[in-house]
């Protein structure tokens, strides 16, 4: 891999991508496909299936490197924000900047508003 | 003849370094397909290519602790994911999913849920290995 940003990688996420993506997983949790059950949760309202935002971020990767990408590598995120009906996400990174961190790429998942909905990084192997 | 649902898989069922169970699944166009369909058919998507195979690991990941945990209570919210990808599976491979509880722990007045989830497809060779934490929602 090299010093430059991940390019970028989108995806529109509406009721249809989330029941396509419950069915892909068999992930039918109502917080994702019920709006009357998630309203009365702690997120308020329907979320999308976190990994769905991983597998942006695998797209994001592979525009960047191709398969070589996936030769082996270590993803550590975390869910920071919920992803809502209706938004557009966009899946990118940087090569991370932190002590200790060479090679290693700070990832992220941003909603329509720019803030992050999820955060973390890459370490390809076997450079990390 | 009645029949009574089984009960939901509580956070107080959990015990930490107990093996939960497994699940082998292949690699087919019935899974290729309906990713295809959410993330892009060309090439330049990663279709056939990387970002499918990679994302089929995760989707593998899934399906099999969904599977394997079961009955869920309703509501719970991924948290965290941490996931480390040997080699991505083939098209036509066996997938072996062993899902784990690696711990528990109530913070804040949430239950964190750990599982670790290990695949290794055709001969044993090694594809990933995942950790999700998990907001259970009972």
């Amino acid at each position: 891999m090299n010093s430059q940003p991940l390019q970028t990688a989108t995806l529109k996420v509406d009721a249809e991508t989330i029941r396509a993506y419950a069915e892909l997983t068999d992930d039918f949790n109502p917080i994702h496909l019920d709006p009357a059950f998630a309203a009365a949760t702690p997120m308020g309202g329907v979320i999308a299936h976190g990994t769905m935002s991983l597998c942006l971020l695998w797209q994001a990767l592979f525009r960047s490197f191709g398969d070589r990408a996936f030769d082996g590598l270590d993803l550590d995120i975390r869910f920071v924000k919920p992803v809502r009906v209706g938004e557009t996400l966009c899946a990118g990174g940087a090569p991370s900047t932190d002590a200790g961190a060479d090679g290693c790429y700070d990832v992220w998942v941003r909603g329509d508003d720019g803030s992050d909905r999820v955060v973390g990084r890459l370490r390809p192997a076997p450079t990390c | 003849m009645n029949t009574v649902a089984p009960r939901a898989i509580t956070f107080d069922d959990f015990v930490p370094g107990a093996l939960l169970g497994e699940r082998t699944e292949l690699v087919s166009d019935a899974l290729a397909g309906p990713w295809q369909r959410i993330f892009g058919t060309r090439p330049e998507d990663g279709a056939a290519g990387g970002a499918e195979a990679a994302s089929l690991a995760v989707v593998l990941m899934m399906r099999a602790y969904l599977a394997v945990v079961a009955p869920r209570p309703p509501g719970n919210v991924h948290a965290r994911q941490a996931f480390s990808l040997q080699a991505p599976p083939r098209r036509g491979e066996a997938v072996r999913s062993v899902v784990t509880c690696l711990d528990k722990e109530l913070r804040r007045g949430r239950r964190y849920v750990e599982l670790q989830v290990q695949g290794s497809g055709d001969g044993g060779r090694p594809l990933y290995s995942a950790r999700l934490s998990l907001i259970w929602a009972a």
